[in-house]
């Protein structure tokens, strides 16, 4: 209880002091919105020039980059702070962080509010709006309830990642690079149906950078091309595990790294 | 036992790679790297009693910041054993660190976005201090450390000595019997310096704390250190008081004297060098480990030579410290 005490003070400080910085502020709202312009682009010629992609309706293909986006948006807000590890470890502030008796893990997310969440939340959930409404699905309870456990899913798988990066970090300190070029390929492939691609890129994205598991396959088991993905029906439909998995297996990978942890002298 | 701190043996290395020289040298590297392991901390075992503050010195490299970092749960040991408050700290880190606090003079623990007092409430947060006590606490600190001046400007616009101090604060809010200093007072105008080490004075001689300082300023040793264990490339090179120390090393004296003739042949009594010699001005410095004390080696001067003017020179800590490096090589160990 404590601990949630000590979150919520922390993110509510973190929070107002950002805003007492009016103009950097907006920037970061702005930069937040502005990061995700490829995928209003790929959304709006979705829409406006083809009628679908790989055998999917346009309206449910417009459903991938909107479950990406707010997965994407809620990982910003709140486990997105694992950039840039490598940066601290030479600054000493990992080692401040572990002075403290405290999980490290959670202070690096209390390092500073995300004000570039809030634009990336409100671009994906617009965008989520928009798929929604063109939807021609029945949005029952359980498919409303299947998406909002897809969101939380994609959302730990993204952390996963980044986590398995900055676990490799806190060893090698330039393994930091990897974590944009995972930014790149994830906002690159995360909008399409990877029916599309080639079956090699397609499989690695799927077991390799298990991107797939965050948007794609969630948004096949809703639409009903659960049996289409090239995986078994019940693996896509259990994005939201693997997420889950992901994510407790990242977390005892950063703990092993941590325990190894050598500092800027190692 | 609460506030001890206990090392036995203790050693870090460190795995690298062996940089070859030249363009060649770095291809060559990449294909067939060539590690070495790099001893940090080689075997050191000392003592701190509670309530004691021992000053940790040595040249940069030597170590210190290594054994510090260890005794604080930052890193685990190759080898040996080390007991903070009766707790192993790279064992059971969250605990140790409610039993200790830190201050690394070049880097801050204080949120830097946030107004000091506003890092000290989350501090108090977590270390879940009764906040009547954070208040008597906090009152105590800044009536010693002058902090409400500027305790509500956001940490990233603060002073370095500022900021030190809000840190030395910061470390000590849950009231921790064993408390680490890595160079404090680094970069500090001489005003703030004299500010903190009355604080730690304080902290030490009213409040019972354990405190293991590092530091190059050895105006600092003098004025709070009674005991001092010296590293040196990884190795404890000596461990005594500082009385000690300065009778076994202190002997760097020199004695000069302006001679009546210029022209005197300068032949020094034994246990004396002659160190220089411009024109009548002469300069003696003791020779060798049976060299005389200060008082004897002017006594021998005045006797030998017919001199128009004496003065002696008495070596300062420095000079001592400098001594005992030079003096005491690695695996030395007792002053």
């Amino acid at each position: 209880m404590n601990a949630v005490k000590i979150a919520w003070r922390v993110t509510r400080l973190n929070f107002r002091s950002q805003l007492e910085y009016r103009t950097e502020f907006l920037l970061m709202v702005a930069i937040g919105a502005i990061w995700q312009v490829s995928v209003i682009v790929f959304a709006t010629v979705l829409l406006t020039r083809f009628t679908g992609m790989g055998g999917w309706d346009s309206s449910d293909v417009l459903l991938i980059p909107a479950t990406r986006m707010l997965a994407h948006g809620l990982f910003v807000l709140v486990l997105g702070r694992m950039h840039g590890i490598g940066r601290f470890i030479q600054e000493g502030q990992i080692d401040v962080y572990l002075l403290r008796p405290m999980p490290v893990h959670r202070q690096v997310q209390l390092q500073y509010f995300p004000t570039n969440a809030i634009g990336d939340l409100t671009v994906a959930t617009g965008l989520m709006a928009g798929a929604l409404s063109r939807s021609h699905l029945d949005w029952n309870a359980g498919r409303v309830t299947y998406l909002i456990v897809c969101l939380i899913g994609g959302m730990l798988l993204e952390a996963a990642l980044f986590t398995a990066v900055a676990s490799a970090s806190l060893r090698f300190p330039t393994a930091d690079y990897w974590s944009r070029w995972l930014e790149e390929l994830l906002g690159t492939f995360g909008s399409y149906p990877l029916n599309v691609l080639p079956k090699a890129v397609g499989g690695f994205l799927t077991f390799g950078l298990p991107l797939a598991f965050v948007a794609y396959f969630p948004a096949a088991v809703l639409t009903g091309h659960g049996h289409d993905t090239g995986v078994p029906y019940w693996l896509a439909a259990a994005s939201p595990l693997i997420g889950v998995l992901a994510y407790l297996a990242s977390r005892l990978l950063w703990r092993w790294s941590l325990n190894h942890y050598t500092g800027v002298n190692g | 036992m609460i506030g001890s701190i206990e090392v036995r043996s203790l050693s870090r290395s460190f795995h690298t790679t062996v940089r070859r020289p030249g363009f060649t040298g770095a291809l060559r590297s990449l294909v067939n790297p060539e590690r070495a392991v790099k001893h940090a901390v080689s075997d050191i075992s000392f003592d701190v009693a509670p309530g004691e503050l021992l000053a940790l010195l040595g040249p940069n490299g030597a170590g210190k910041s290594t054994t510090i970092k260890m005794l604080t749960g930052i890193l685990t040991p190759t080898s040996g054993e080390a007991r903070v408050a009766g707790v192993v700290p790279y064992e059971d880190r969250e605990r140790n660190a409610r039993n200790i606090g830190a201050v690394f003079g070049q880097r801050t623990q204080l949120w830097w976005d946030l107004p000091v007092r506003e890092s000290f409430a989350i501090l108090r947060d977590i270390y879940e201090v009764p906040m009547a006590e954070h208040a008597t606490r906090l009152k105590e600190f800044d009536d010693i450390l002058e902090l409400s001046s500027f305790w509500d400007t956001r940490v990233r616009h603060l002073s370095l000595g500022q900021r030190v101090r809000c840190d030395l604060a910061a470390a000590l809010l849950h009231d921790p019997p064993v408390v680490f200093l890595d160079e404090p007072t680094i970069g500090m105008d001489v005003v703030v310096k004299e500010q903190v080490r009355e604080f730690l004075r304080h902290q030490v001689e009213q409040r019972g704390r354990t405190v293991l300082l590092t530091t190059h300023d050895m105006t600092e040793v003098e004025r709070l250190a009674e005991r001092v264990v010296l590293v040196n490339h990884g190795r404890l090179v000596l461990d005594g008081t500082l009385d000690e120390i300065r009778r076994k090393y202190g002997s760097t004296w020199q004695v000069r004297a302006t001679l009546a003739d210029a022209h005197t042949e300068v032949v020094p009594p034994p246990g004396i060098a002659l160190l220089r010699q411009e024109g009548p001005q002469v300069v003696f410095g003791p020779d060798g480990p049976d060299a005389p004390t200060v008082h004897q080696a002017l006594k021998a001067v005045i006797e030998r030579y017919e001199v128009t003017g004496i003065a002696i020179d008495e070596a300062d800590l420095e000079d001592v410290m400098r001594a005992a490096y030079v003096h005491a090589g690695p695996g030395a160990k007792g002053a």
